[in-house]
């Protein structure tokens, strides 16, 4: 695996076009959290498996490499199980993990 | 001398189009490659992707694997398939980082591969890179097309051309005429002046065709001194007007090697209104406008004789 270094993403919130783009992510991040809730609670896998392909594919371009990190074990949770609902108690707390995370960026304490 | 009109596309800022159902990822690419001169174009599914394709006729495309309803192999399948998105290169995109995807990509006719999550420079270069080769690749196949002497369009072209101007014609009853065009006496001017001034004269005439035909016309040397129009959408009376204005153009210029020769031409014009019925093939076509232009070597030379596809002539013949 060529994964690429996570620091290579970190970006700099006095560059304009950086913060315009940690803007944007986290404007659009409670949008997802609903939706990765939403789809966990009516046992729609593959609503849930599509997210957090896309969060994995680009919150590290947005700066946030650590949910794509997080987003990643989601998708990868999903795809190893023709079940999921078999190791429910697995994937509630991989997606615990990433709403939390998430959670941590949009209501920063 | 003006050059012809395949050249002026050049200098255009090429499109880029990117088809990913991903919003992320078309504001992450929109802000990453503002900096680069290209225009970017957005579709958020195969499909819409496949009409943008066609319609903005991209210089490259940007193809995620992983979509919904119509996912990226198929889409690349289908802009491989169409001759009108065939050539365009396609990066493809893609959050797996599988030999299988790559390989089966580059054996649809993917140009390059980029896995997510993007390492910015790197993909700013791959655009670059690829942006390059499709500009080579443009300027070989045009140059391929082109006429080395006259920059015209050459008959390999002209033949392609023609069958496709004429399938056109019969499926949706559009008017079409096809002039063919000679220099009077070129003979003469080769061994009065010399090669070289036989060579002038014939850039010279192709100057003064480009300078009149539309930019929907065709215009090819169809072989030594001999020259032809395509001219779609164009009945044969306003193919004649046309061809008159380049024939008195021709007859009136003054050439700096020979001043006191004048150069003229004859031409035969054949065509058809539009709602007519196509009846020939396009091989006879030019045969109607070959015997036109035999008409007007005969009438004395330096005019122009059209008709329909039937010879019946149309308009009068102005003698020089």
């Amino acid at each position: 695996m060529n994964a690429p270094d996570p620091n290579a993403f970190s970006l700099d919130i006095n560059d304009p076009e950086d913060a315009e783009l940690i803007e944007y992510f986290l404007s659009e991040l409670p949008d997802r959290v609903d939706t990765i809730m939403a789809a966990f609670t009516n046992d729609d896998f593959s609503e849930l498996e599509r997210v957090a392909h896309q969060l994995k594919g680009a919150a590290p371009g947005f700066g946030f490499p650590q949910i794509g990190t997080e987003a990643a074990k989601l998708e990868q949770q999903l795809k190893g199980s023709s079940n999921p609902t078999e190791s429910l108690q697995t994937l509630r707390s991989q997606v615990d993990q990433l709403v939390s995370l998430c959670n941590s960026y949009i209501n920063p304490s | 001398m003006s050059e012809p009109q395949t050249n002026t596309q050049r200098n255009a800022v090429p499109v880029v189009l990117l088809i990913d159902d991903s919003q992320f990822v078309h504001r992450l690419l929109d802000a990453r490659l503002r900096s680069e001169s290209i225009i970017l174009a957005s579709a958020e599914d195969g499909k819409r992707g496949l009409e943008l394709a066609q319609s903005e006729q991209p210089s490259l495309i940007l193809l995620d694997l992983d979509m919904p309803v119509m996912d990226g192999f198929e889409a690349l399948r289908e802009l491989k398939e169409d001759p009108k998105t065939r050539d365009i290169p396609v990066i493809v995109l893609s959050g797996m980082n599988s030999s299988q995807d790559k390989v089966a990509a580059f054996d649809l006719g993917a140009i390059d591969f980029v896995t997510k999550p993007f390492e910015l420079t790197e993909l700013r270069a791959r655009v670059r890179s690829s942006l390059r080769m499709s500009e080579l690749l443009r300027m070989l196949a045009q140059k391929a097309h082109i006429d080395g002497l006259s920059g015209l369009y050459n008959r390999q072209y002209f033949d392609e051309k023609l069958t496709t101007e004429f399938n056109r014609t019969i499926r949706h009853g559009q008017a079409l005429s096809v002039a063919m065009i000679d220099i009077d006496h070129f003979k003469s001017v080769n061994d009065t002046f010399g090669h070289p001034a036989g060579d002038s004269v014939i850039s010279g005439v192709a100057g003064l065709i480009t300078q009149q035909i539309r930019s929907i016309d065709i215009a090819c040397r169809y072989g030594g001194e001999e020259f032809a129009i395509i001219m779609p959408e164009t009945d044969p009376g306003q193919a004649y007007s046309m061809c008159e204005r380049i024939r008195q153009d021709c007859e009136a210029l003054a050439w700096s090697r020979h001043p006191a020769r004048n150069i003229t031409v004859s031409i035969g014009v054949a065509g058809m209104p539009s709602g007519e019925q196509v009846t020939i093939t396009p091989e006879s076509w030019v045969e109607v406008a070959d015997r036109n232009l035999y008409h007007a070597k005969q009438g004395g030379r330096n005019r122009v004789v059209a008709s329909g596809l039937d010879g019946n002539p149309i308009g009068l013949a102005k003698a020089g």
